[in-house]
Order: C-alpha cells, then sequence, then structure tokens
C-alpha cells in the first residue's frame, strides 16, 4: 500500500485521542455543580491576595545550554540518520562522520567548562 | 451473490484481501474492528435488503472501501480503550506498590483495590470548573488539550506486537519520540497562560528539564538504531532476539536511558515541574477539577509509553529469548512494561527530588558524556563484527 494511505489510522487516532480531553470536559459540565463567587476568579497564591501579573518577561539562567541544546539537537538528528545508514559506509565516511561528532562534543565541553559559574 | 440468507451478508472475509487495506502486514485490531463492522454493517444491510429488496445500500454497506472506513474507527477505538485500560491498571499498580513501600495498603475499593482510580475519576469529574478569570483563555485550553491529547496519542502508537500497531514503518519510532518531546513546549505556553507565578516558574522549569534529557536520550535512541539498523520497532524487536537483549552490550545506556525516561515522564525525582512542595502544584496549579484528574491521566500515559520505549530499545520487546513471540506477545510485553514501571515506582519511593540547579548539570555532565560512552562501545561492537 502506498505511503500516504498507511498513516489513515494515524490521522484517525490522532483526531480520537486529541478529542478525548476536550469531550470529556465538555460531557463533565452537565455533572458539575457551578457556583462561581469572586475568590474563584482570583489567581490562587496560597490563600493571600495575588500582587501583580504573572505576564511578564522572565528571566531564565540557561540561556547558553539552550543555544547549545538547539546546536545538539541537530547533532542528534544527523547522528541519527549516519547511525540509519552506518554499515552501508566506507570506513572514510564512518571517520568523516566520528570526527564531525568528536568536533561538537570538544566546543560543548569547553562550553561547559567555560560558563561553569553560569548559574545565579 | 444472491444476497439472500443472512450468512451471505456477514462473511467474515480475510481483512486482508480488501482492496483498500492500509497495511502490508496482518493486522490484528483492524482485522477485530473489520469483523465488528461486518457483523453490524451486515446485519444492518440484511435488515434493509429484506424490507426494501434489490437496493443499492446494502451492498454499499459491505462494500469494502466501507468495510475498511469502519474498521479503521473501529481500530483507533480498540488502541485507545487498550491503552487506557493498560493505564488504568498501572494507576493501580503503582498506588498499590507505593501503599506497600510507604507501609500502607493502598487502595481498597474493589477487588484488590483495581476500581478506586474509577471512583477518583469520577469524583474529579464532578468537581467545580474553578478557573482564573485573567487567564489567557485560548492558550490555557488549547496548551491543555495537546498536553492531555498528545500523551494519549503516543501511547496509543506504541505497538504491543508485531500485529498490534498503528504504524507498520520506519518513522513509527520517531515519530513517537517526536510527539514524545512535544509536551514541555505545551507545558510551557499552559505555565505562561494561567497568569499565576507558580505556574509560570513551572512551566519554565518543564523546558529545563527537556533541554537538559533530550540529548542524551536522542544519542541512545542513536545508538540503538545503530546496533539494529533500522528504525522500525519490529526490527528492532528482531535483531534483539537474533542475537540478545540490548541490555547486555549496552547496560550503560539502558541506565542512562532509564533516567532519561523518568524525566521525559516527569515523575519523581524529575517531577521539577510540578514540585507540589515548592510550586503548590506548579504548571498545573490552576487546572481545576478534570482538568487536573485528565492531566494526572496523561502523566500516566506517558508513564506507559516511557516503560514501553525501554522495554523496546532494551528488554526486547515482545519477544522472550529463547522462545519467540508467544501465543500472545501483547501479553508478555504489557507484562514487561509492568516490570520496568515497578522500578519507576520504586525511584519514586525512594529517591528525592532533584533540585533544580542540578538537573542541567545531571543532564549536560554526567548523562551526555555516558550517553556518548555507550555510543562508542557500540561503535567499537559494530566495527568489531559483534553486531
Amino acid at each position: 500500500m502506498s505511503l500516504v494511505v498507511s498513516y489513515i489510522p494515524l490521522v484517525v487516532l490522532a483526531v480520537l485521542s486529541l478529542g478525548f480531553a476536550p469531550l470529556a470536559w465538555w460531557m463533565s459540565r452537565f455533572l458539575r455543580p457551578n457556583r462561581p463567587t469572586q475568590w474563584k476568579d482570583t489567581t490562587y497564591e496560597c490563600g493571600s491576595v495575588p500582587i501583580g501579573e504573572a505576564h511578564v518577561q522572565f528571566r531564565f539562567q540557561y540561556y547558553l545550554f539552550a543555544i547549545i541544546f538547539v546546536v545538539f539537537d541537530l547533532v542528534a538528528t544527523f547522528l541519527l540518520v549516519w547511525t540509519l545508514a552506518f554499515s552501508g559506509f566506507t570506513a572514510e565516511a564512518k571517520m568523516w562522520g566520528l570526527v564531525f561528532l568528536g568536533i561538537l562534543l570538544v566546543g560543548v565541553a569547553y562550553a561547559l567548562k567555560k560558563e561553569e559559574f553560569i548559574w545565579i | 451473490m444472491g444476497y439472500s440468507g443472512l450468512l451471505e451478508w456477514v462473511k467474515f472475509n480475510n481483512p486482508m484481501d480488501n482492496a483498500y487495506y492500509p497495511y502490508d502486514v496482518y493486522n490484528l485490531p483492524y482485522d477485530a474492528g473489520a469483523k465488528l463492522w461486518e457483523l453490524l454493517g451486515g446485519l444492518l444491510g440484511w435488515l434493509i435488503n429484506l424490507l426494501v429488496p434489490g437496493n443499492r445500500l446494502s451492498t454499499w454497506l459491505i462494500s469494502d472501501a466501507v468495510v475498511n472506513a469502519f474498521a479503521i474507527i473501529f481500530l483507533a477505538v480498540i488502541l485507545f480503550a487498550v491503552g487506557f485500560v493498560v493505564n488504568l491498571t498501572m494507576i493501580w499498580e503503582e498506588r498499590k506498590v507505593l501503599g506497600r513501600m510507604m507501609d500502607r495498603r493502598g487502595t481498597k475499593i474493589g477487588p484488590l483495590g483495581y476500581f478506586q482510580c474509577l471512583g477518583d475519576g469520577l469524583k474529579t469529574f464532578m468537581k467545580e470548573n474553578v478557573a482564573p478569570a485573567d487567564k489567557d483563555k485560548k492558550i490555557y485550553w488549547w496548551a491543555l488539550s495537546l498536553v492531555i491529547g498528545s500523551s494519549v496519542l503516543i501511547a496509543c502508537m506504541v505497538p504491543l506486537s508485531h500485529r498490534w500497531f498503528v504504524v507498520d514503518y520506519s518513522t513509527g519510532l520517531l515519530l513517537i519520540f517526536g510527539i514524545f518531546a512535544l509536551a514541555p513546549f505545551f507545558i510551557l505556553c499552559a505555565g505562561w497562560a494561567q497568569n499565576n507565578k507558580y505556574s509560570l516558574l513551572g512551566g519554565i522549569r518543564a523546558a529545563t528539564l527537556m533541554i537538559s534529557y533530550e540529548i542524551p536520550m536522542l544519542i541512545l535512541l542513536a545508538s540503538v538504531v545503530l546496533m539494529a539498523g533500522s528504525f522500525n520497532i519490529n526490527d528492532i524487536v528482531n535483531a534483539q532476539f537474533d542475537t540478545m537483549w540490548y541490555i547486555v552490550p549496552q547496560f550503560i545506556g539502558f541506565i542512562v536511558f532509564v533516567v532519561c525516561a523518568i524525566a521525559e515522564s516527569e515523575r519523581v525525582p524529575f517531577d521539577l515541574a510540578e514540585a507540589e512542595a515548592e510550586l503548590v502544584e506548579g504548571w498545573q496549579t490552576e487546572y481545576a477539577g478534570m482538568k487536573w484528574g485528565l492531566i494526572m491521566l496523561g502523566d500516566y500515559f506517558r508513564g506507559y509509553t516511557a516503560c514501553a520505549l525501554i522495554v523496546i530499545l532494551y528488554l526486547g520487546g515482545w519477544m522472550l529469548p529463547g522462545i519467540g513471540a508467544t501465543a500472545v506477545p501483547e501479553l508478555v510485553f504489557l507484562l514487561k512494561i509492568f516490570a520496568v514501571f515497578f522500578i519507576f515506582i520504586w525511584a519514586r519511593a525512594s529517591l528525592p527530588r532533584v533540585r533544580i540547579d542540578q538537573i542541567l548539570n545531571i543532564g549536560w555532565k554526567r548523562l551526555m558524556p555516558l550517553s556518548v560512552v555507550n555510543l562508542c562501545i557500540v561503535l567499537l561492537l559494530k566495527m568489531g563484527g559483534v553486531f
């Protein structure tokens, strides 16, 4: 069978599983009570009156890790393709793949060593 | 064809003879779905034909195209139902084992306490909808649906045996890994949308966690693929049957993968995004009632998928060494999953939560070098001609 046809069951399954949560939620409205008060409308901050908004520009402190992550995610993708085709490679092709991986690993090791005190 | 007796309507054809059969190999849930529709549709067609003889609707109901369409729908429903029951069993296992480890009884309702989860589900079903007024409404709902939906989808995509699958191609494993990795992104969105400080922090933490375990996990996947020479789950399982379970040559990889899988399913000790001791309920703080119940259910779907991936990649899938596929390979596979899940529960009962400032160091300075070492071992074995 063609490739497109073989994915039709997956599409049906995806519709079913993505629709599961909204459907269950929608069905529960026939059973659940609805007694809103002004206190239920506030955000939860351990019982005290909420201070300020949480829709803020948040500073997360692992920016460097995030950059390395993006680079290495791509490397992992290359690695997956390389390993899949591994047994068909010549010795030279195998070596260049390893050299590529090695250079990136050295880069990551250097970055981690240099930014050892990145945290706070 | 005469179409006179009932047996001419309900024939139970071989599903692989169907002109629209979507796969290359036999699929049990599809077969069950096709037979179910032949029973229902054939009965309906027979009845309509009794009232209006010789109409075209009746023959259309049992034509190949209609049978195929309903077989696919039933296939999806069967996969979902089985996944759901397996998940209830896993929740029951967790509560029972965790209870014993904490020196209490765990669940008590129903035979061996099995029905307690159903009772709890019904309870969350009837809880009032409490949501903050100044949330970002669209993202609040969509992110929640997608977190749960993607978790349920990957759990249903896990093949239980060579005849129980939804995608039979090499992309099956890649798709599971890809959709598995999507959830932290939705969690980040959900955490932001709630306009709550705790959930914002929880969402950010989910992203942190993902950054630290995703790379080692992919490198370990690459090592397994290198050893088996294929992305197809069926091929990986068969390759392990032909040689040995990959836990033996890749023991380091197995340990690292278990750690990564626990992190991926966001369970203790890696439940930083939830961290109820510090962040109330983490990114789920403003999801009350049924929403929270669904999130909990989705968590177990993710845990199930993580266990299934461990079993597929390292523990020989549905095959038993020396025996091969038994009469019910699905059951063997599920038993292996429950055994792996026991390790997860054990870790939850024994270990304290990892601190947020430790997680990136664990990921990049421990798991990542170990996974590269594992890859090197596999490379040496492969080049040495052992595999």
